[in-house]
């Protein structure tokens, strides 16, 4: 019987439902909280005036110079013009959440921001081909390439928006436009079902030709008042089949006498178009070739500055933003990366604030000055996060492994002390055994060694190659061979093995 | 899916008069039960009219026929349509002594091996004077209020809100239009809305049940936009809902008895698994329900048989779509909902995947059992009775084992435990479990320890990084990629802190989420992982084409779902295994996290630490860079994992726990396997107590596992199995590797022929004083030791030319050799 009362009340307490009910209020909420904290510049953040307490203002007065001071310090213009806008922005609070909320929203890969700055120039080419695509009513191909996460989907997806806006001003029809990801795509040829479906829905009659089929049909006859069609093939190289006919069908469907197909093909690779449809250039219609490069340092800082503009207060120092820059530039260019460095910077700001302030409740004598500046993410920020990404973990892996497991690796690095390049598992079972043998350690059995083996392999220290017998398997070492010597010297017990 | 549920739906009808419904005036006849609200003294008034007409067995050893084994046995049965309605209730032959009146409550109970269990035999913990009277009667089937009852019946429970709109529960359905039962004139139920219709009060009428699907006129004009009122019942009569429309306008519940018994006042109750209506899931209904769905949940209650109302049929769809002639009660159930991560899965699976763990658990020792029960003893002896549920629920775990109220099972799990091996079943053992059995269950596999040790800083991590995802009002995408090697506790980790945030969501301090869990191993091809995920968020099962195209919809269109916006956090094992030729399902799987409003968190495991390099660059890119590692543990790390299993258990030696984890944090780091070596050594070690027992010298010092016990485990675990094979072969199979090694030895090479050989061998066997078993032999003997690979050897066609080799290496073999008893003389050529 009480299990009775229990369940009724267990449905009606059900955090789902209660929540379901609650979200719409709280959302409201919410959103006027976050209107008050953007509304009113002169709102003080909580910790300050927790801090202070009744004598607060002069404190912060204090704190004001001492910022102003010590960012004076530095002198060239550029970084001048970065400082004085900064200066007279509010202090950010990390601990405030709908401020973090919102700084991780502006950070985030998802959200686009309104307007695609250090791209205006490839948008334009672009925009300007389409547009006389457009305007002569005639079929195009363009090619867009560049590395990961330089902006290139994104920049579709304006021109797309700008074409448009366009059209309507010209007085010009507007394009269908179909935008396919083609990793997307279940089966390859049903790209040309898509393009048919929007050229006119509804209208195919015959089933039985494909869709193909039914497109050349379409384009090889004067069909006037057709309307133009925009199609933006994302990630273009998944289309690439043994024959490559998919590709080819797809850049010949411009080639048409009576194309109406405007195509924008985006993929990674540079040359895609002279290795996979050679036919094309000899039909003379080898599709333009836009290239994004990857961004450079000044780049980055400008798109991070950009998204962050939107924010009423600060919340990377500028030299912060510019070692984040700097090692992106550096490495990839991706800005994927880059706002993934700030974000786990922040990350790393928050876990630090929150050590400081159980800190400050253990002693209340903390200068107030110290707090302040924990409000910014500072250069250390960004470096820890940048040595989580693009350190390499291998001393640390090494010296973390199991003990046979170093001895395999020592002695692997003394195999190939000769020059060779690789080895078999028996091989280096001798000299396996040779080790443990001069270091007095039984050693463990040549099954137990080849799985030990392939553990190495999966952390990708070494390389197993395949074998029909289990010690005729191939091994070859993937980390540098200095690199094992220095993490085991660390280990007194391989001083001597290595010598 | 949807479809072929509604072909099969719509062949019902054509099939005969299943769905036309020929009901027997019979309402005078039965009175409607009323149900009784409760109090104590009044049920145990009434109680006491009724005969116990069988005791109740007291074996102990009864109960070893309830196996598991049998359960499933009895639940497959159930699927012939044994609910019985009480319209038919005087033909069953199921009350021996007839019932005179129904008013009058007969009950009877039948002991059809009753598997009742007294409490003191469970364990010597929960051994008390006092409980001879105090006991739970279990029973496979009881006779209540004149309707058969047995474990794995569905029944109709009342809700005990609404008690008086209970009251009437007809039987019959009535005609939608003329407010008479159906009587002798055929009834046509509409497929849409389940109202049933006289044929002839149809406008137009109808002579016949049509084939196909049937809509009636409302449902058509409803479905055209029109508004329909239905006809008011006449005067002074109600309508009268019957217990079907009742259930699925949730005012009603149906259950599945999982098993009953008696309490120790008298009254009987029973273990109750809910069944949910569509409405009820988080989804809510979607397009794809069929009227009569329902599923079945993982939430158990204990009630009073009381609030039984009567049958009702739930089948699978096979058994629906053959259903017959069980009238209006028939319901589908396809998938079981959980309730705590809103996901769904199909029971047939479920089923199948038990049955595979109990016959292999049967396989394994038996004598690993009861510990859990003991164990539940010592946390929460709130109970005074020992109720193994364990043996029936199946599905569920010890955390239900008293009836509770429904709101405090919250935050607990429920199947998630299924890390490693399955869980062993358990069986009633008489004797009391000593130390040592008590440590090997404890060091298994599959138990689940109380706490983790050792990973509380990658536990933060992972905690943090959820919660700053789902937190949010508007959840951003992530990516988290979890990587170490073979058993370092990731899979585990990850699970501890899905349970943890469980826990917090219940106490409503962060938003429900939905949570979908994938081994890549377990899908048949990478791409079927979009189908399991599309089947995990909605419950429905379509091909991976479409449910790709449905989930690109879902994750990367704001707008169109605007029904669930929980977010929801994927977690796949083994990510390497979805690694195709193109790689397009990891890119698509990591891409919906960067679009936005995807609310989609996805955690990857994997043994491999550089796989996210190895990726296409576009893929790495948008796979973010938090990484998490798990490193191999160190001996202490592992001495502690150990020590907190066997917290409280005094079966180890403190030095002989170490040195296993010494042993195993030299060579792997892996848990499972110190696990599994402490647990060999414990065998070892009950294996000794067992013999000194036995052989009657006395015993009574404790035995504890030792350092030589582990250092047998140890040594059954590593040595290579090579070494065992060459000590047990023939005479003449060890002389021919010793010629081997002797061989190899002299000339110094890596390989050697078959002549070579044959003259080494015939050199030691005239030395020794053996005879020498000619060519033939040894080609032989050379051909099998190849087979079994302890050998190399070339094709055996070219005889005395073939090449040979040792597979091992020279140094195990003349170990194995050193010191055979049948050929002492073989240790000096070695």
């Amino acid at each position: 019987m009480p299990a009775f009362a229990a369940r009724r009340q267990s449905l009606s307490s059900d955090p789902t439902y209660e929540t379901r009910v609650a979200i719409t209020p709280r959302k409201s909420r919410l959103r006027s909280d976050s209107d008050a904290a953007i509304g009113s510049p002169l709102r003080k953040s909580p910790r300050l005036c927790k801090e202070g307490g009744p004598n607060s203002s002069p404190k912060i007065d204090v704190i004001r110079k001492c910022l102003k001071s010590s960012l004076n310090l530095s002198g060239s213009p550029q970084e001048k013009r970065l400082y004085e806008n900064f200066v007279e922005r509010q202090t950010w609070d990390p601990r405030e959440e709908t401020q973090l909320r919102a700084v991780n929203e502006a950070l985030h890969v998802s959200t686009a921001p309104t307007n695609v700055v250090c791209r205006e120039n490839e948008q334009n080419r672009i925009l300007d081909f389409c547009k006389k695509c457009v305007k002569e009513e005639k079929a195009g191909s363009l090619y867009v390439c560049g590395c990961p996460g330089t902006g290139k989907t994104l920049s579709m997806k304006k021109v797309q928006v700008m074409l448009v806006d366009w059209a309507n001003k010209e007085g010009v029809q507007p394009p269908d436009i179909l935008s396919i990801n083609c990793t997307s795509l279940a089966n390859m040829s049903e790209i040309f079902s898509k393009i048919l479906g929007q050229n006119h829905s509804g209208k195919n009659s015959s089933r039985s030709t494909s869709s193909l089929q039914q497109l050349h049909n379409l384009y090889s006859q004067q069909q006037p008042g057709m309307k133009m069609i925009l199609v933006i093939a994302d990630e273009l190289d998944y289309l690439i089949t043994k024959d490559r006919a998919v590709l080819h069908d797809l850049f010949m469907l411009t080639t048409m006498p009576f194309s109406r197909c405007i195509l924008l093909g985006v993929a990674n690779a540079i040359d895609l178009a002279d290795r996979f449809i050679p036919k094309l250039q000899s039909l003379n219609c080898k599709p333009m070739v836009i290239t994004f490069c990857a961004y450079s340092k000044d780049q980055i800082i400008n798109i991070l500055q950009e998204r962050l503009r939107a924010l009423p207060y600060t919340v990377f120092q500028p030299q912060a933003l510019e070692l984040c820059a700097r090692k992106v530039a550096a490495a990839s260019g991706d800005m994927r990366k880059a706002l993934a460095v700030c974000r786990s910077a922040i990350e790393m700001l928050i876990g630090d604030s929150v050590l400081s302030s159980l800190d400050e409740t253990q002693d209340q004598q903390k200068p107030a000055a110290n707090g302040t500046m924990s409000n910014q993410v500072r250069i250390d920020h960004v470096a820890a996060a940048l040595s989580k990404v693009y350190k390499s973990p291998v001393v640390d892996i090494i010296i973390s492994l199991p003990q046979h497991q170093q001895i395999i690796l020592c002695s692997a690095v003394k195999l190939f002390r000769g020059g060779k390049k690789d080895t078999t598992l028996g091989e280096l079972n001798k000299y396996y055994v040779d080790v443990c043998k001069s270091t007095s350690i039984p050693p463990v059995g040549i099954l137990e060694l080849s799985s030990m083996c392939r553990v190495l392999d999966d952390q990708g220290i070494l390389k197993l190659g395949q074998s029909r017998e289990d010690k005729l398997r191939r091994v070859t070492l993937k980390v540098d061979g200095a690199d094992i010597v220095f993490a085991l010297q660390g280990i007194r017990f391989f001083r001597n093995c290595l010598q | 899916m949807a479809e072929t549920q509604q072909m099969k739906k719509s062949k019902t009808p054509s099939k005969g008069t299943p769905r036309a419904k020929q009901r027997i005036s019979s309402d005078h006849l039965i009175a409607p039960q009323t149900p009784q609200s409760a109090t104590p003294a009044a049920i145990n008034l009434r109680r006491s009219h009724r005969l116990s007409a069988a005791t109740p067995e007291s074996h102990p050893v009864l109960s070893t026929c309830d196996t598991p084994q049998s359960v499933t046995r009895t639940t497959k049965n159930l699927k012939n349509p044994t609910s019985i309605l009480p319209t038919t209730i005087s033909i069953t032959p199921a009350s021996p002594q007839p019932t005179e009146s129904r008013r009058k409550r007969k009950f009877q109970e039948k002991s059809v091996a009753s598997a009742e269990r007294k409490k003191d035999l469970t364990s010597g913990k929960c051994r008390r004077a006092d409980n001879k009277v105090k006991q739970k009667v279990y029973y496979k089937k009881v006779v209540y209020d004149s309707g058969e009852f047995s474990a794995g019946h569905d029944v109709y429970v009342k809700k005990r809100s609404d008690a008086s709109s209970d009251d009437e529960d007809p039987e019959v359905e009535e005609c939608r239009v003329c407010f008479k039962p159906a009587g002798r004139r055929v009834m046509i139920e509409c497929d849409d809305c389940l109202n049933g219709f006289h044929l002839k009060c149809l406008s137009p009428p109808l002579r016949a049940v049509p084939e196909g699907d049937w809509m009636c006129n409302y449902c058509v004009a409803k479905k055209n936009g029109e508004m329909v009122e239905f006809a008011e019942p006449p005067a002074g009569k109600k309508r009268a809902r019957t217990a079907r429309e009742k259930l699925l306008s949730s005012d009603l519940w149906a259950a599945r008895i999982e098993s009953l018994w008696k309490e120790v006042d008298g009254t009987y109750w029973f273990r109750a698994r809910w069944y949910i209506i569509p409405e009820e899931t988080a989804v809510g209904r979607q397009p794809h329900n069929l009227r009569r769905e329902l599923y079945r949940t993982n939430d158990f209650a204990d009630v009073e048989m009381e609030s039984i109302i009567r049958h009702c049929s739930v089948m699978s769809p096979k058994d629906f779509a053959n259903a017959g002639s069980e009238g209006d009660d028939v319901f589908i159930c396809e998938y079981e909902y959980d309730i705590q991560w809103h996901n769904f899965r199909r029971i047939a699976e479920i089923d199948n995947n038990e049955d595979d763990g109990e016959r292999v658990d049967d396989d394994d020792d038996d004598d690993d059992n009861d510990w859990s029960s003991c164990d539940e003893f010592d946390s929460d002896s709130k109970e005074d009775v020992v109720y193994e549920h364990e043996k029936k629920t199946r599905l569920s775990h010890a955390s239900l084992l008293h009836p509770v109220a429904a709101n405090s099972r919250k935050g607990r799990i429920f199947g998630l435990q299924k890390i490693g091996a399955k869980k062993i079943p358990e069986h009633l053992r008489c004797h009391k479990q000593t130390d040592l059995e008590k440590a090997k269950s404890k060091l298994l596999l599959a138990t689940l320890p109380k706490s983790l040790p050792c990973r509380d800083r990658e536990m933060d991590e992972i905690t943090t990084f959820i919660k700053g995802a789902i937190c949010d009002e508007q959840c951003l995408g992530r990516c988290l990629y979890v990587h170490g090697v073979p058993g370092t506790g990731k899979t585990m980790s990850v699970l501890a802190v899905m349970r943890n945030l469980k826990s917090e969501v219940d106490a409503g301090s962060i938003r429900p989420y939905c949570f979908v869990e994938i081994n890549g191993l377990k899908l048949a091809s990478p791409e079927n992982i979009y189908s399991v995920i599309y089947e995990g968020l909605t419950g429905h099962r379509v091909g991976w084409k479409k449910a790709l195209n449905f989930l690109n919809a879902r994750f990367s269109n704001e707008n169109k779902c605007g029904k669930d916006t929980r977010p929801c956090i994927l977690l796949i094992d083994e990510l390497d295994l979805l690694v195709t030729r193109n790689q397009a399902v990891l890119y698509n799987i990591l891409d919906w996290p960067t679009k936005p409003n995807s609310k989609l968190i996805v955690i990857g495991i994997a043994n491999t630490m550089d796989l996210p390099e190895k990726l296409l660059p576009r893929i790495s890119s948008r796979m973010g860079i938090q990484r998490l590692c798990f490193g191999p543990y160190n001996y202490q790390q592992l001495q502690e994992i150990i020590s907190s299993r066997l917290k409280g258990i005094d079966a180890f030696e403190k030095v002989a726990i170490e040195f296993a984890s010494r042993k195993v944090a030299a060579v792997s780091g892996d848990a499972r396997r110190a696990l599994e070596i402490c647990r060999r050594a414990a065998e070892v070690a009950d294996y000794r107590a067992k013999k000194t027992a036995l052989s009657g010298s006395d015993a009574s010092g404790k035995v504890v596992a030792g350092m030589a016990d582990v250092e047998a485990a140890i040594k059954e675990m590593f040595q290579a199995p090579h070494i065992q094979v060459i000590r047990s072969s023939c005479k003449l199979s060890k002389i021919f590797l010793a010629a081997m090694v002797y061989e190899l030895y002299k000339t110094g090479m890596g390989e050697t022929t078959f002549e070579k050989l044959a003259m080494a061998v015939s050199c030691f066997c005239a030395n020794n004083g053996e005879t020498f078993p000619g060519y033939d032999m040894l080609l032989k003997v050379g051909c099998k030791l190849g087979e079994c690979r302890l050998l190399l050897c070339e094709a055996g066609t070219r005889h005395k030319l073939q090449k040979l080799q040792l597979n091992y290496p020279n140094d195990d073999v003349t170990f194995a050799l050193k010191d055979s008893k049948d050929l002492p003389w073989l240790a000096k050529y070695i």
